[in-house]
């Protein structure tokens, strides 16, 4: 029974893998963008669908846990090891500060005050020029070297965040993610049932953040660098728009659409410059014909509720 | 007998209108008590008052002897005082089995945990409240796509899952059809004696008031008008004339 949940997962991290041992070097480089962004995406979907929070800044957490390493290494105050474990600590830490002030506020101001710490962070990192270099960066050999190497890194970041994306679905099936989803469906009618509604969400928000800060290290591991674009909002919309691309109600959604959102970028920025536009498209038709996502593709509920739409008959 | 739930002259103003205006009420402990009053009467304004979701302008509610005006509703229920809404308020994209599980969840104070499966012994309490108000069957099925009826039986489950000394139901029957009336009153009725409850219920339908309660309490202009068993009320010329009419 939990084999079979767990069947579409384990193949699909079995291609990763493979793919990690098989690939050339440039194939290698996509492999690891669509496993870091699925990681991301995954992490950031335990506010999105799970839990109904739109947030805007999860980029922050992201960068955090990049700049954990990069600023380790380059300040000389800890090796790979010990700033990479360290960094989903310190991303949860960050989030939870945050988690505090912005779960206070509903809705649009809910994803407004997000974007808003996702800048200030941005900013932070631009500024500090004696810490992080500012706009240009810290590059160097901050990785050890078997993971500097194509195949070593892909191994150990495909590794990684395998291992993340399970626990993030054990958390999913834990009594806390059954809580975060009646939250979603009514958070009123939890907090009737005796429940701090406000605590259960900060402590997603935690989680969440020290995801993704996981995710953040991979990305060091996968480029080498940490550079205050890592904390922009328009890196915290990325795992957004894959988990709607993808299906945020369904676990897998979100590394379904990082599959398909990175991979579709990669062929249409050969064929056009307009990938903004193809994205839009893509987007479009999500929306309007699979609102649940192309991860619904696989279950013949969505057909039918397609059909429904396309015809306008009511549901049976 | 002791009141398990006592409200002392509760005022609630909207801007100048006071949509309950100094009501004071006793509730019985293991009695089954009815609010009753004609439409405006602030009989929801009272039940939110006394559930903790609104916060009176001026007035005391103390339960269980404890003062808790003002609590916010989740420490109002911890406290064992839980509501069913008039309108549903299940998780509709959740299975039946899971509302409850969530419900059983927060009883436990195991809501937070992230580290563990959801353990036997919740599952296990789940299905026997879901067999206890007879939804087994459905348990499998998505909350939303339940019947009206069945939906509201599953929000009297979820309040029952806190396992609650007290339960206030907002018009349990509103919308139901006569049949769907009858086993909810005969639920209701049940699950009291089984679980040594004490309810408060709002309800229109004068047939399930009188047939279901041991008390009445009949709100007129955010007042008490009456107070008294069913016998009495039904009777009563000012009641008549204010509610019950010629109906009745």
């Amino acid at each position: 029974m939990i084999l079979r949940r767990l069947l579409p997962g384990l193949a699909l991290a079995l291609l990763a893998f493979l793919g990690a041992g098989l690939l050339g070097p440039g194939e290698l480089v996509v492999l690891n963008n669509v496993v870091v962004l699925a990681l991301f995406a995954v992490a950031t979907n335990l506010l999105l669908g799970t839990t109904g929070l739109v947030s805007f800044g999860q980029a922050c957490f992201y960068g955090v846990g990049g700049y954990t390493v990069a600023i380790a290494w380059y300040q000389h105050w800890a090796g790979f090891w010990v700033s990479a474990c360290l960094a989903p600590f310190i991303g949860g830490f960050v989030a939870f500060l945050v988690g505090m002030l912005v779960l206070r506020s509903r809705r649009w101001f809910f994803a407004l005050l997000t974007m808003a710490f996702s800048q200030l962070f941005f900013t932070i990192a631009q500024k500090a020029y004696d810490i992080t270099q500012g706009d240009s960066g810290i590059f160097g050999a901050m990785v050890p070297d078997w993971m500097a190497d194509p195949r070593g890194g892909s191994l150990f970041i495909v590794a990684v965040a395998t291992i993340s994306i399970l626990l993030l679905w054990l958390i999913d099936r834990s009594p806390l993610g059954l809580t975060l989803r009646a939250i979603r469906d009514n958070q009123r009618r939890v907090a009737g049932l005796g429940v701090n509604t406000y605590a259960v969400q900060l402590l997603a928000f935690t989680l969440s953040g020290a995801f993704c800060a996981i995710a953040g290290v991979l990305t060091v591991v996968n480029q080498q660098a940490a550079y205050p674009g890592m904390l922009d909002w328009v890196q915290s919309g990325d795992p957004v728009l894959v988990s709607v691309i993808g299906g945020m109600y369904s676990f897998l959604g979100p590394v379904v659409g990082a599959l398909i959102y990175q991979l579709g970028h990669d062929v249409i920025v050969r064929i056009t410059t307009r990938w903004q536009l193809a994205l839009g498209l893509v987007l479009l038709a999500v929306v309007l014909l699979f609102p649940d996502g192309l991860a619904g593709l696989f279950r013949a509920e969505a057909w039918q509720a397609l059909a429904n739409r396309v015809l306008r008959r009511r549901p049976a | 007998m002791t009141a398990i739930l006592q409200a002392d002259e509760l005022v609630k103003s909207f801007g100048p209108f006071n949509a309950v205006d100094g009501a004071s009420l006793q509730v019985e402990e293991r009695s089954i008590h009815a609010l009753i009053g004609p439409n405006g009467a602030g009989k929801t304004t009272l039940f939110y008052l006394l559930a903790g979701y609104i916060k009176p302008t001026a007035g005391r509610v103390r339960f269980n002897g404890v003062d808790i005006t003002g609590l916010s509703p989740n420490a109002v229920a911890r406290r064992g005082m839980v509501c069913a809404f008039q309108i549903t308020h299940v998780f509709p994209r959740m299975t039946v089995a899971e509302n409850v599980t969530c419900a059983v969840l927060a009883r436990h104070r195991a809501q937070h945990r992230f580290w563990a499966p959801i353990s036997a012994a919740i599952r296990r309490e789940a299905d026997e409240l879901l067999h206890s108000v007879g939804l087994t069957a459905l348990a499998g099925q998505r909350a939303g796509t339940l019947s009206h009826g069945d939906q509201r039986v599953l929000e009297v489950a979820l309040a029952l899952a806190t396992s609650p000394s007290m339960l206030l139901l907002d018009e349990p029957t509103a919308g139901m059809s006569p049949v769907e009336t009858e086993r909810t009153v005969a639920l209701v009725r049940r699950l009291a004696q089984e679980r040594a409850l004490t309810v408060l219920l709002v309800e229109h339908d004068v047939n399930v008031v009188f047939s279901i309660s041991d008390r009445v309490t009949v709100l007129h202009q955010g007042r008490v008008l009456r107070e008294g068993p069913p016998a009495e009320i039904r009777k009563d010329p000012a009641v008549i004339e204010v509610y019950l009419g010629e109906a009745a």
